[in-house]
This record gives structure tokens, C-alpha cells and sequence, in this order.
């Protein structure tokens, strides 16, 4: 029980900082490439052969990048902890070494 | 660094997805023989955090960005192979959800920034454990993001070189730019890193405790 309160604290305080940290993304970064972005800039290489059209991107602005960012931070933790938990309980049901 | 598909030379992308797999499978392997139901939670709560801090580009020089990597973190708090799943949980997330990095090229970026720079940051908090943990943070995150840079600005030479004008980008430009431009993201890794290192050796020892020993327990 106090492990899931410090967890969910820990997921409080993780969203706060990257609510904040978005305002600095979008008032310093948001139309910059990445270095390897950058890389493919300066040597006339462009985006091409996406074989897959994913359901979100990002967002354009504030608040969808907010939205999609909370989206995405509810699939990682729910994923891992499927998958961590298939793992946890393998390793439970394994006799001791 | 997601690569997006249509960029490295198809061989390249088999070899990525064939060392990713291998990896995953092996981490997953070595996850179940010691991972403890108490770990579940931090490794959940990690892979969130390493997501949204990539969601958060920081400017370096002349208009380009960075963003934090998270491999010498994850390797510090859960160890390497736990570390290696939670990387993998965040590439798969980003590009099915959200189509960052290309699908055909998720092996590589599997094998470039869950596999590479888990490796490197596992060897140097290692090598580096008699110096202090902040000392092995900080050459760890920085090692960590650039030899992985230097993998795939290898990856685009050699693509280059075997189909050029298709695939990849020749050396002269790949190489300079990208070590160039990922040696000072690799700043903004090390000071990041760091710094939440220190927070978690100040407000949660336990965590950093638990991080000192993973990376032998779990080899």
C-alpha cells in the first residue's frame, strides 16, 4: 500500500515536471530538429518510405502535446507492468537456484 | 536519434532487428531468473518517466535539439537487463503510438539505444564504481549517448557506401555531424542524469542503493 502511494506520487510529480518542462519544450525547442534530424537536413536527406501510419503524433501545441504526453505515459506504465509482472511471476515459479 | 524507415540499408535493419531481439530476449530471460515483484512498480514508473523526458527536446547549438536518452539511468536505478526492457518498452510505445522512429528501422533504434547505450553505461558505472556514483553518472550518460550516436552514424555510412544515393548518408557528413552534434546532447544527458541521480541519493537513498548493486546482480 505505501509502495503504490509513493508510486503514485512519483507519477504526480513526473507529469508536473513534464507539464512544466513543455512550456520551456515549446518556448525554446519545439521547432528544431534533432541531431540526426539536423544530420539528414545538411546532407539533403528527406523522410521517406514510412510503411506505417502510427494513430497519434505528437501535437502541434501546448495542450495536445500535454494530452499525448499523458497518453503515452499511461501506455508505458500499463505495458510494464504487464510485462514486468510476467516476469516477476516466472521468476517466482521457477524453483530456487 | 529514432531512425525513421527508408534511411539505413535494409541489411543494416535486418542486423538491428537481429541484435535487438537477441538482446530483448536474453534481458527478459535474465529479468525472470531475479526480477522481484517489490522492482515492478520503479521499473513502470522509470520507463513513464524515460518517455515523456524524451518528449522534452532541449536547444543546444544553431537551432538543433536534444533530448535526455535515459539508458544510464534506467541502468543505474533497475540494472542492465531490466534496464534493456524498459528502453524496449519505450522505442515499441513511441513508434506504434506515436510513429517516432520507423517501424522497418525499430530493430536498429532497438539495438542502438536500448541495447548500445545500456551496454556503455552499464561499462562505465561499472569500470568507474571506485570514483563515485555522480563522477560514473556523468561519463556513463555522456558515453552512453554518444558512442550510440557513433553506431548510427556508422549505420549510415555503411549504407551509404552500399547503396549510394538510396540509402544513408556518406561518412564525411554523417560522421562530423552526428558526433559533433551528439557530443554536446551528450552534455545535456550527463547534467540531466546527474542531477536526478544526486535528487534520488538526497531524498531516496534506497533507490540508489538498490542502483549500486543492480548492475552486478543482474549481470
Amino acid at each position: 500500500m505505501k509502495a503504490a502511494g509513493m508510486c503514485m506520487k512519483a507519477a504526480m510529480a513526473i507529469l508536473f515536471i513534464f507539464m512544466i518542462g513543455a512550456l520551456g519544450y515549446f518556448a525554446f525547442s519545439a521547432d528544431g530538429p534533432d541531431g540526426l534530424e539536423r544530420t539528414m537536413e545538411n546532407a539533403g536527406v528527406a523522410e521517406h518510405g514510412s510503411v506505417y501510419d502510427a494513430p497519434l503524433d505528437y501535437g502541434e501545441d501546448y495542450q495536445a502535446y500535454l494530452l499525448t504526453g499523458v497518453i503515452g505515459f499511461v501506455a508505458v506504465i500499463a505495458v510494464s507492468l504487464f510485462i514486468a509482472k510476467m516476469l516477476a511471476k516466472k521468476n517466482e515459479t521457477q524453483p530456487d537456484r | 536519434m529514432h531512425i525513421p524507415d527508408g534511411l539505413i540499408w535494409p541489411l543494416i535493419m535486418l542486423v538491428g532487428w537481429g541484435i535487438g531481439i537477441t538482446a530483448v530476449a536474453i534481458a527478459a530471460r535474465k529479468c525472470s531468473r531475479s526480477l522481484t515483484n517489490e522492482r515492478i512498480p520503479t521499473m513502470a514508473i522509470l520507463a513513464a518517466g524515460i518517455f515523456v523526458a524524451q518528449m522534452l527536446n532541449f536547444p543546444i547549438i544553431g537551432g538543433t535539439t536534444g533530448h535526455l536518452l535515459g539508458a544510464t539511468l534506467a541502468t543505474l536505478i533497475v540494472g542492465p537487463w531490466a534496464a534493456i526492457i524498459v528502453m524496449s518498452i519505450v522505442i515499441v510505445i513511441q513508434g506504434l503510438l506515436f510513429g517516432d522512429g520507423g517501424i522497418l528501422a525499430m530493430g536498429l533504434n532497438l539495438a542502438n539505444m536500448a541495447v548500445v547505450a545500456v551496454a556503455v553505461s552499464a561499462v562505465f558505472l561499472r569500470l568507474l564504481k571506485g570514483v563515485g556514483t555522480e563522477a560514473a553518472v556523468i561519463v556513463a550518460s555522456w558515453f552512453s549517448v554518444f558512442i550510440a550516436a557513433l553506431i548510427c552514424a556508422v549505420e549510415l555510412a555503411v549504407s551509404d557506401l552500399a547503396a549510394p544515393g538510396a540509402y544513408g548518408i556518406v561518412w564525411s557528413l554523417s560522421m562530423p555531424f552526428m558526433l559533433g552534434l551528439y557530443s554536446v546532447i551528450a552534455i545535456g544527458e550527463a547534467i540531466i542524469t546527474a542531477s536526478v541521480a544526486k535528487y534520488f541519493m538526497l531524498v531516496h537513498p534506497g533507490l540508489i542503493a538498490t542502483a549500486k548493486s543492480a548492475p552486478e546482480a543482474s549481470a
